[in-house]
């Protein structure tokens, strides 16, 4: 029986797949693999973080975390919102300038260059700072080049909870929610060179427990701030609100199941050279745990985030959102993933079908596992077969996914992917899904292997339109004949 | 009966013969193991006494803290014993998921650690899981942990191959069972129970009960879980089967409501998975036989988890002067006041500011001169009637002005002629430049 993982796809990524024509004349002429960015639907997720926000009654803004994909068509369509932006560089600080952002729609994250910092302080964005020296640092800058005040949030980690110990990965990030008044000392001392706005934190961690505790941190930072009448009126509570990968939770179930049991030696293998995803048997028992994306979430993205603010916090038991419109504060998200669910795929052509001696099937694709890092990143999620013409053996078919480099390791995913339909040399593979962190995240020359060129596909008049991503910008009505 | 300690009360439970008119079995006898019954609560009081036994003189020479993966009843009977012998217990956890057994352990004095969640960015060099790591904890801080290590721990099987297993063929005349039917946590009890039967008739049958995958039991493992358990070995059940949340939840109905036997979710769920194993047998069989499960704690302390999935068990009547009475068409008839106003209106002492937000919030800014009533604390007051007099003026604060106004429609509705709403609430009273104190 086919063990599959199909991918959730929304109309608007459906309705793209569609056109099969047009998905082969763009790898023809483009190349493979080739990226297909879908700008038109991040606003649709932008509105979706909204309609949470306002659901609570709260201000505050979405930055779009930069780092999520290349893009700048994405960038330039989501400037026609009323989205902000997070960057994490400089050149992603001089992308997002470029494609329209003004200084007040930018928040600067992440660990910072003297040329990072300077450009944030010219330019007048704010400065998620991520530790007290780079307060310092910003504060002589700002003096040494008479610029303006600059606006700073604080980034803090290391939040600890009263009774029940929720334990945290250590960050490398932020200071710690404990010396919060080191920082304050800085910002009162530097007060000509820098505003505080509010207080910051991101936890890598999908657990909402800990999250509830970091905002209930912040509140205690901010409420330390009133007392030393300081008026942060911010909260930014970073980004990792997830993205429901698969069509079917039976299916994720399933092949979870099957998983182990193979692992455990009790069916054939499901993956290239019995590899565990950090499953392993020790005897008759498994050990370990499965070190995956959960592909099946169904509370994600701005689903997410409305349970998170109607969590109750967990010293003063109200809500989080609730806490946050009491204090008059405004909340700030930086979601990358989940603010491009839907918005693009991966087009790869297939170069080889062959079987075996030992019953394999290998598909041979010309892009590697850099170009779509579901692997990378623990996504298992299935490819959508483009196929040219009607496939001549119709029924499923367990294969592996070969890359293009000279690599033992380049395997698309050690996973045996099951395909509904054959494919056939020249056929597409669709790796539908990818916009957030599986595009060009991690992409690479190595072996001189071209980076897959990105087209912004786009609905205009009615028709699917597109154009090389970096022609892209929102303005494309084309002029109407006289 | 007489003891020294507590401790000595463990074990001896009795066994209960469920009513035929019940089950509706025709030729199985059906038998409950009532671990209930047990000083603390539940069947892990035998297990945890008898890991921790062998090792306490030397823990207590030196002040060792017991440790347990545990966020159920392993934790709350460690927990007991170390406080009746002077020490620290920590229970190290995945999630802890029932609330009042959080608070039952930290009324008890126990530390609880969370391990961290998943990440959302996944890091494929970091192959140690935190379970993993918890254990190099453990080993590499040497001294100072009594760990009992329940899944991997043979005395746990012990307790029950020696007390529970016998038990069960004594009170059944020195025979064995032809069926018995457990729930799996760390699978302790089956296989010990398993062992002791087989002694008596290697031909028992034995139902291993699990929970279905994507559902959670309190206190048992799911099907792929059960294969990470140490003491698992496939070998000891005759079939291994799946029951669900609702199945729990059907059984211990039965139980609470049709037994006199106040049992938790997996005395349920091994309730209705023994008569949906046995069922199919029943029909068969031409001689009486005798089945025997395992309740294995009670009903009490899975409130919150039982009023979750079926919240319609605990409806109760509307209570007068409520909020969600308010319709939206009062909320548009309440009198409002704007920030101008309402400046005015304070300055001359008018009448009562009652700010409805959060006490921390409250403290932290607020108009001078108005009092704090949290907004859930002031619909408690409404239950009871108008918590001011009816010439006193009133002008309700919050946030954006919402809350206020349906509070303000509702104290209308109730009498009272002269509450108003600080139209946009607090914040527009903010951004509007007016003054904000803290004492
Ligand atoms: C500071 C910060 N904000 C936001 C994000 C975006 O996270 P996600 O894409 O999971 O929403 C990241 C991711 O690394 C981050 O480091
Ligand atoms: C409520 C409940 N039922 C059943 C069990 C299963 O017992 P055992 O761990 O012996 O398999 C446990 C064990 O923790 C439990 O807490």
């Amino acid at each position: 029986m086919p063990l599959y993982l199909s991918p959730r796809i929304g109309p608007t990524l459906q309705s793209a797949l569609d056109e099969t024509v047009l998905m082969a004349q763009l790898s023809d002429a483009l190349g493979s693999p080739l990226g297909v960015i879908l700008p038109q639907q991040l606003t649709a997720n932008v509105a979706a973080f909204r309609s949470v926000f306002s659901d609570h009654r709260l201000s505050g803004q979405i930055y779009y975390a930069h780092k999520a994909n290349r893009s700048s068509a994405l960038v330039r369509e989501l400037a026609a919102t009323d989205a902000g932006i997070d960057v994490a560089s400089l050149a992603e600080l001089q992308h997002a300038l470029g494609a329209g952002f003004v200084p007040q729609r930018v928040m600067a994250t992440g660990p910072k260059n003297e040329e990072f910092l300077w450009l944030c302080a010219r330019t007048g964005v704010t400065v998620s700072a991520d530790s007290v020296g780079e307060l310092a640092a910003l504060a002589t800058l700002v003096t040494d080049w008479s610029l303006p005040r600059v606006r700073v949030m604080a980034r803090l980690s290391g939040f600890t909870s009263a009774g029940v110990q929720f334990n945290s990965r250590r960050s490398r990030f932020g200071v710690s929610a404990a010396a919060v008044s080191e920082v304050l000392d800085v910002i009162e001392k530097r007060a000509d060179a820098l505003d505080l706005v509010g207080v910051a934190f991101h936890l890598d961690t999908i657990g909402l427990p800990e999250k509830a505790v970091a905002l209930e941190g912040c509140l205690g930072a901010l409420d330390e701030c009133r007392r030393r009448g300081l008026r942060p009126w911010s909260v930014d509570i970073g980004g990792g609100f997830g993205v429901d990968y698969l069509a079917d939770g039976a299916q994720w179930e399933q092949y979870t199941s099957a998983l182990t049991e193979a692992v455990l030696g009790r069916r054939a293998p499901l993956t290239w050279t019995g590899h565990g995803y950090g499953l392993r048997a020790e005897g008759a028992h498994v050990r370990g745990s499965l070190n995956l994306y959960p592909a099946h979430r169904p509370v994600s993205g701005p689903a997410y985030l409305d349970r998170l603010l109607r969590t109750a916090s967990p010293e003063q038991r109200r809500p989080l959102g609730t806490l946050l419109l009491d204090n008059m504060y405004d909340l700030h998200v930086e979601p990358g993933r989940a603010l491009l669910d839907q918005c693009g795929l991966v087009l790869a052509s297939v170069l080889e079908v062959r079987d075996e001696a030992n019953g394999d099937t290998i598909v041979r694709l010309d892009c590697n596992a850099r170009d779509v890092s579901l692997e990378e990143h623990g996504v298992l999620m299935d490819p959508v077969v483009v196929h040219r013409t009607t496939p001549a053996a119709p029924g499923p078919v367990g294969v592996y996914l070969f890359g293009n480099l000279c690599l033992e390791a380049d395997l698309i995913t050690r996973r045996k992917v099951f395909l509904p339909s054959r494919p056939c040399a020249g056929d597409l593979l669709a790796f539908v899904n990818t916009a957030g962190y599986l595009m060009d995240f991690s992409a690479t020359q190595a072996l001189r292997q071209p980076i897959g060129r990105k087209v912004a596909l786009y609905r205009d008049d009615g028709a699917w339109r597109w154009c090389l991503d970096e022609q892209y910008w929102p303005v494309h009505h084309r002029a109407e004949a006289p | 009966m007489r003891f020294e300690n507590m401790t000595d009360a463990i074990g001896n439970t009795p066994l209960v013969r469920i009513d035929p008119a019940v089950h509706g079995l025709r030729n199985i006898d059906l038998y409950a193991k009532m671990e209930l019954l047990n000083p603390f609560g539940s069947l892990k009081d035998r297990a945890a006494w008898n890991m921790a036994r062998p090792l306490l003189t030397q823990a207590v020479e030196r002040g060792d803290t017991v440790v347990e993966l545990s966020s159920g009843n392993t934790a709350k009977a460690l927990a007991v014993i170390a406080g009746m012998h002077g020490l620290t217990f920590k229970s190290v956890t995945n999630r802890m998921k029932v609330a009042e057994i959080k608070d039952l352990l930290l009324l008890l004095g126990a530390e609880i650690d969370e391990l961290p969640g998943q990440a959302e960015c996944l890091d494929p060099t970091d192959t140690d899981d935190p379970l993993t790591r918890m254990y190099h904890r453990l080993a590499g801080s040497g001294d100072g942990y009594l760990h009992t290590d329940q899944y991997f721990n043979e005395l746990n099987v012990d307790a029950h191959l020696n007390g529970t297993g016998p038990e069960i063929v004594k009170d059944l005349d020195g025979r064995a069972p032809d069926y018995f039917i457990a729930c799996v946590g760390t699978a302790g009890s089956s296989t010990g129970v398993a062992a002791a039967l087989r002694q008596h008739n290697p031909d028992v049958s034995v139902v291993g009960l699990v929970a279905h995958k994507s559902d959670f039991i309190p206190g048992i493992r799911t099907i792929d879980e059960v294969h990470e358990v140490g003491l698992f070995d496939p070998g000891v059940y005759d079939t291994v089967e799946t029951i669900t949340a609702d199945d729990a939840i059907d059984g211990l109905l039965t139980l609470v409501r049709r037994c006199g036997t106040l049992a938790g979710p997996t005395g349920g769920g091994a309730y209705q998975g023994a008569v949906r194993h046995l069922r199919a047998i029943d029909a068969q069989l031409t001689e009486r036989h005798t089945a025997v499960f395992i309740v294995c704690d009670r009903v009490e302390s899975y409130m919150s988890y039982l009023r979750e999935r079926r919240p319609e068990l605990f409806g109760r009547p509307p209570r007068r002067n409520s909020l969600r009475t308010v319709t939206d068409a009062d909320v548009r008839q309440a009198a409002t006041m704007d920030v101008a106003e309402a400046e005015r209106w304070i300055a001359e002492r008018r009448g009562l500011v009652v700010d409805l937000r959060s006490p921390f919030a409250y403290q932290a800014l607020h108009i001078d001169g108005s009092i704090n009533i949290v907004d859930e604390l002031f619909a408690e007051l409404l239950h009871g009637g108008l918590p001011f007099g009816h010439r006193q003026p009133v002008l309700l604060v919050c946030p954006v002005g919402e809350k206020s106004a349906r509070y303000a429609a509702l104290l209308t509705r109730m009498g009272h002629p002269d509450v108003r709403s600080l139209d946009g609430g607090i914040i527009a009273w903010r951004d509007a430049g007016a003054e904000l104190v803290r004492d």
